[in-house]
């Protein structure tokens, strides 16, 4: 008897052992195949003093100079092709371009220490830095300017980005339409001198140069591991990609040869396992956090502890409800305005979203030129906009209206739902709401299935050309709104190319109002930044836009 | 030895066919939806004619069986699984390798809690059948197997992070580190009632076969009589049946559990790459979960026939 159960015991223990054989096989050998595709990448990499004795900080738990976060992984470290913000955060240390922004979105010489504009605005000559150089000590040339932005636009690059912010230059549509491989606007005068011939004088074409598609990436390397560069990329940012495990850490150590001096903060560890960030901060594992509605009210109370820890910073970012200018009802400007009308949003900011966040004034967030305090928006009048829907040509035969928005169906938003709350109570119009997930979303607004949807907008650079020209020009291709206004379309086309920047931006604040009385958006509210830094850090920032911003932290710990 | 060796050849064969329907069906199915990885990938960027261009250089812009016929030579004769549209530098297997890891570790605790509390308590509930204890037992776990998980989940972290800080509220610090208390506790308490019923079903149904009458006849003690003659019996091939399936579910991973508790395992990832389209990786996925399935319903049949003198005679093998 007893044989026989040591047999059965036997058995169900080897076929344990079996599975689990199994599942490890599997898991090994991914494993083994990820140090085969690791062994190139860190084969480029030369370890430099600097690297060593970081490494030896490293050790050390509390060692001063080092920053400690939760991120999560970036997707690619490609600067021509990662356009999600998440990568984003990472390409701006460990890459840089000719300009960049500053803390106070001005922009700022980098790999260029300077450069000329010709007195008809249309070509751009800059004269690089002869310090620039990339993570391994090889000095920037033009030749690498040139291949990063011939690269970035050619078809094998796959980026989607790359003529939006590139396509001003003479000839970039041809390199990206594979008409060319040379971009026909970009000379190369010397070594340390580039000239780009733009196709109109457009004032904002350094700010494109501040956009990762822009930034200098190595040849050499890219020559000789096109397939895995990006996982220990040679760049010329602040900041070199030290160390990055899928969905455990990702460490950034300071390159001390950049261009624009030694970063002030040596190691930033980012920890990418995930999990409440705000417990992690309470319990001291991570320097900085950012705060979500929930824990707002208690953090903002005085009398707690990380009270003075708390921080809130405005983003270039703006939350609105856009209709499609083409569906009925919003094809009649009077629906759209009795719409925009009918909610309270000062109610909305004080109530669901707790006071964290400011009422939108206008299209244009705070910090963007052209941006004012003063609220432009239709104020909340419940009689006038039941009034204008009985002026409408769709009085008394409203269709049925649905409100589109990203989300994963299980529950609506409170926002949404308080807005759909207003437009039953005061237009007496039901309004449902149709969640859906984010690629079914983007595709559908593209194909103008929603009549009206709740999205955002986040500024890419600030110039309000990013917003006003990318979403409301009747023929760009992001009109989502699919609005069209020859008066708003020339002003447009006036404004790209004013070189008088006073009178450009009175003209964009013209568009603006424009947009804002014929109810296109019903701006909503402006983004902003929550978040708790422990008094030990100086000088965190926390810019509107995505830009490098550790180089000045000083973590004394 | 001949007849089992055939029997296993015969099985392993039907493995590629099963990829195959499994892999035309997912292929087919993520690629048919809406929205495609190059829009997704693109947020706030909507140019039509870069995605074109981009979905060319992919060849998403073939005909879904033409891209089919291209995947299948990759894989069949490069092993290739293609590329991730989202980790683009990155192959497959190393994606999701140490999502799986990460899972399969959670999964064995699990797992093992489950059976460890499940079974005896199945067997005891039966033994006590017609006492209070029985449906009190069982109760007891049903009443844990009808909390939601997304209900279950917030509320350990709120009593056992929030409250007493005695756990941590999220993450992964490897096998050994509390962190692992909270997933493994609201993924084993729902399952425990399963297990711990079919245990109380098996014992009840062997209880009062005439073998256990006899080995009480012969002044065994109960204690022996329920191990050795009762969970033997009855237990060791439903138990076996049972654990092999459920360890399908070791790599299955979690969805609920590891998103609310930043777990950065494969059932978070699996909604992460579902929501980035990422058709390749999606499809590597569950071609990993398929096979794993099929040799787990394989290895439970083989440890059937070791264990069961019966099947063992029917087969002829020895």
């Amino acid at each position: 008897m007893s044989s026989k159960l040591t047999l059965g015991i036997a058995g169900v223990a080897a076929a344990l052992i079996i599975a689990l054989a199994v599942i490890i096989l599997v898991v090994a050998k991914g494993g083994d195949s990820k140090k085969s595709t690791d062994a190139p990448a860190s084969g480029s990499d030369t370890p430099s003093a600097s690297a060593t004795k970081a490494s030896a900080d490293f050790g050390g738990k509390a060692a001063s100079g080092e920053l400690r976060l939760r991120g999560e992984d970036p997707l690619f470290l490609d600067p021509a092709v990662a356009q999600d913000a998440g990568s984003a955060l990472y390409i701006v240390e460990i890459f840089s371009g000719l300009v960049h922004l500053d803390k106070d979105l001005k922009i700022q010489p980098d790999l260029a220490e300077s450069w000329d504009v010709s007195p008809d605005g249309k070509t751009y000559t800059f004269h690089l830095n002869k310090k620039a150089t990339f993570h391994d000590g090889r000095p920037v040339t033009t030749a690498d300017i040139k291949y990063s932005f011939e690269r970035a636009l050619n078809q094998d690059t796959a980026s989607v980005t790359a003529e939006n912010f590139l396509g001003d230059i003479v000839g970039a549509r041809d390199v990206s339409r594979g008409r060319a491989t040379e971009i026909s606007g970009l000379k190369v005068v010397d070594d340390l001198t580039v000239a780009f011939t733009l196709d109109a004088a457009k004032p904002y074409f350094l700010y494109k140069l501040s956009y990762p598609t822009a930034f200098v990436v190595d040849q050499r390397q890219i020559k000789s591991n096109p397939k895995n560069w990006t996982l220990k990329p040679t760049g010329t940012g602040p900041y070199k990609l030290k160390q990055w495990k899928l969905g455990e850490k990702l460490t950034l150590e300071a390159y001390d040869n950049n261009v624009l001096g030694a970063p002030k903060l040596k190691t930033i560890n980012y920890d990418l396992t995930g999990g409440s960030t705000l417990v992690s901060y309470e319990d001291g594992d991570i320097d900085v956090t950012g705060v979500g509605l929930d824990d707002l009210d208690r953090i903002q109370d005085r009398s707690d502890k990380l009270n003075k820890e708390y921080t809130q910073t405005p983003r270039q970012s703006v939350d609105y409800i856009g209709f499609n200018t083409n569906a009925p009802p919003f094809d009649d400007p009077l629906v759209r305005q009795a719409f925009a009308m009918a909610v309270d949003r000062k109610k909305i900011a004080e109530v669901v979203l707790k006071g964290a966040i400011p009422v939108a004034t206008g299209i244009l967030a705070p910090g963007v030129p052209g941006y004012t305090a003063d609220d432009k928006t239709y104020a909340f009048d419940a009689q006038k906009a039941k009034n204008l829907l009985a002026q409408s040509k769709y009085a008394g035969k409203m269709p049925e209206i649905t409100l589109a928005e990203s989300g994963a169906g299980a529950t609506v938003g409170p926002t949404t739902e308080a807005i759909v709350q207003f437009w039953k109570d005061n237009l007496g119009v039901t309004v449902k709401i149709q969640q859906a997930e984010s690629a079914t979303f983007f595709t559908d607004i593209d194909n103008g299935k929603y009549q009206m949807f709740h999205l955002g907008w986040i500024m890419d650079y600030p110039d309000p050309e990013d917003v006003l020209d990318v979403l409301f020009y009747s023929k760009s291709k992001q009109n989502s709104t699919r609005y069209t206004n020859p008066g708003i379309d020339a002003k447009l086309e006036a404004a790209r190319i004013d070189p008088n920047t006073e009178a450009r931006l009175a003209t964009y604040q013209d568009v603006e109002k424009q947009l804002i009385k014929d109810a296109v958006w019903i701006p909503m509210f402006f983004d902003t930044t929550h978040a708790l830094v422990k008094p030990y850090v100086k000088n965190y920032a926390f810019p509107p836009v995505v830009i490098e911003r550790f180089r000045d932290v000083e973590v004394t710990r | 030895m001949d007849g089992l060796a055939g029997y296993i050849l015969r099985r392993l064969l039907f493995l590629p066919l099963t990829l195959l329907i499994v892999s035309f069906a997912t292929f087919y199915i993520t690629r048919w939806g809406p929205g495609d990885p190059v829009s997704v990938y693109s947020g706030q960027y909507r140019d039509q004619e870069a995605f074109d261009r981009v979905r060319h250089k992919y060849g998403l812009d073939k005909p879904i069986i033409e891209q089919y016929g291209i995947y299948l030579k990759q894989i069949v004769l490069h092993g290739d699984f293609g590329p991730s549209f989202r980790f683009r530098d990155r192959s497959i297997p190393d994606i999701i390798a140490p999502k799986i890891w990460v899972s399969a570790r959670l999964g064995v605790y699990a797992f093992i809690l489950t059976f460890l509390i499940g079974i005896p308590a199945g067997v005891f509930a039966a033994v006590k059948q017609g006492s209070w204890l029985d449906p009190f037992v069982i109760s007891i776990f049903l009443f844990f197997q009808s909390i939601p998980v997304l209900v279950m989940v917030p509320v350990l972290v709120l009593v056992f992070a929030a409250q007493l800080h005695w756990l941590p509220s999220g993450g992964f610090d490897g096998v050994f580190s509390k962190s692992m208390i909270i997933p493994t506790i609201a993924l084993s308490l729902p399952s425990i009632a399963g297990v711990a019923r079919l245990a109380r079903a098996t014992t009840l149904g062997t209880l009062n076969e005439d073998f256990v009458r006899t080995a009480r006849a012969k002044g065994l003690d109960e204690v022996t009589v329920i191990s050795r003659h009762i969970a033997r019996q009855s237990l060791v091939p439903v138990m076996t049946t049972v654990i092999g399936l459920s360890l399908v579910g070791l790599i299955e991973g979690a969805f609920f559990t590891e998103t609310l508790l930043g777990i950065p395992g494969i059932g978070r990832f699996v909604f992460e790459s579902v929501n980035g389209r990422d058709y390749n990786v999606i499809l590597a996925i569950v071609l990993v979960i398929t096979t794993a399935f099929v040799l787990a319903n394989l290895l439970v049949d083989l440890a059937l026939i070791v264990i069961d003198p019966r099947i063992r005679a029917g087969r002829g093998v020895r």
